[in-house]
């Protein structure tokens, strides 16, 4: 979406939390500084590594090795931040900080790369009331999905609850291709503007976009009857560690 | 026959294709096909209960869940598509 000055003024005022400083979350806090959002906070442990540079966007081979914060930080003041809007987080989201983090901004941009954290943001976003968008990428494919504050259709809908064992995606086998995370992190960025602007047209509506075919599909999801998080029936009303437990990503 | 997208953590099944025709009347029927000529691929869809929780099936943009399920009669010209969750970026 374009932003017009008034849609500008009104972003300033407005925050967003960044979960994960990839390859979506380097093209998400950029694409937010362009629009003027106001605060933004950045949250990641990692640092900055050779293997990350063709699709995190944000770094180039003088930061190997440091903190992908600092050098995101960097990049987005460059880029012309609005001072003191970049705000870090030194962690990863975490079973004790994940309510707390997501409670104090406007809307929540979630690009983890392993499910714990996915379900985990989608858990704390729907208990603290938060707008929340997810992306993903794995090779060719990526998908977007964006969650209405105690919102249904949710996450959990779509995928129930954490892979497991031998039948999970295999990520071991996994790329990610730079454009691809590019686009889905545009996606994304797109629909937290949107969120934060009062647009609620687009929520529970899952973009999944194929690179090889070069093909965007939307599927409208319906809220899933017995769906542990947002449904009459929901068994989730806290965060739980023993919740969060698959292996990560090594893509 | 029915078109058969299939998400790239299942290709390495389809020898890398990244859509396939598979008969079948049913989604169910469909997936049997798959399980032919691509074995291996119907464990990575299903479980004992049906179709696994992090993957989700849709004939056109409509996810079974919301139709008939694993049952979803099918035509022809339908296309299905396979949505696993993924994890990365």
């Amino acid at each position: 979406m374009s932003t017009s000055n008034p849609e500008r003024d009104a972003l300033q005022h407005k925050s967003a939390l960044v979960v994960g400083v990839g390859g979506l979350g380097c093209p998400v806090a950029l694409a937010l500084v362009e629009a003027g959002v106001g605060r933004i906070l950045l949250c990641d442990d990692d640092l900055v590594d050779s293997t990350n540079l063709h699709r995190q966007i944000l770094f180039s081979e003088a930061d190997i090795g440091q903190d992908k914060l600092d050098a995101a930080e960097r990049a987005l003041y460059r880029a012309g931040a609005l001072p003191g809007s970049i705000q870090l987080v030194r962690s990863r989201l975490l079973p004790e900080n994940a309510r707390e983090l997501v409670r104090g901004v406007d809307v929540v941009l979630e690009g983890a790369d392993n499910f714990a954290t996915k379900f985990l943001c989608a858990d704390a976003c729907w208990l603290e009331q938060r707008p929340v968008v997810h992306g993903a990428a794995v090779r060719l494919r990526a998908t977007v999905l964006s969650v209405a504050a105690l919102g249904a259709p949710c996450y959990r809908c779509l995928f129930e609850d954490l892979p497991s064992g031998a039948a999970a995606p295999n990520c071991a086998e996994a790329g990610v291709l730079g454009p691809v995370v590019g686009f889905a992190g545009a996606l994304m960025a797109d629909r937290a503007l949107s969120v934060l602007l009062g647009d609620a047209s687009l929520f529970g509506s899952l973009v999944s976009y194929d690179a090889k075919t070069d093909r965007a599909r939307e599927h409208t999801l319906s809220a899933r009857a017995e769906c542990a998080l947002c449904s009459s029936e929901r068994s989730i009303d806290s965060i739980s560690y023993d919740r969060y437990t698959a292996p990560s990503c090594a893509a | 026959m029915a078109t058969v997208r299939i998400p790239t953590p299942l290709r390495v099944l389809t020898g890398g294709e990244d859509q396939v025709q598979a008969a079948g009347d049913t989604v169910k029927d469909v997936i049997e096909t798959l399980e032919k000529n691509h074995p291996g691929i119907r464990e990575r869809l299903l479980d004992d209960k049906g179709v696994r929780r992090f993957v989700n099936i849709y004939v056109g943009d409509e996810d079974i869940r919301f139709l008939d399920g694993l049952g979803t009669v099918l035509k022809s010209t339908d296309e299905i598509s396979i949505v696993p969750a993924i994890a990365g970026g």
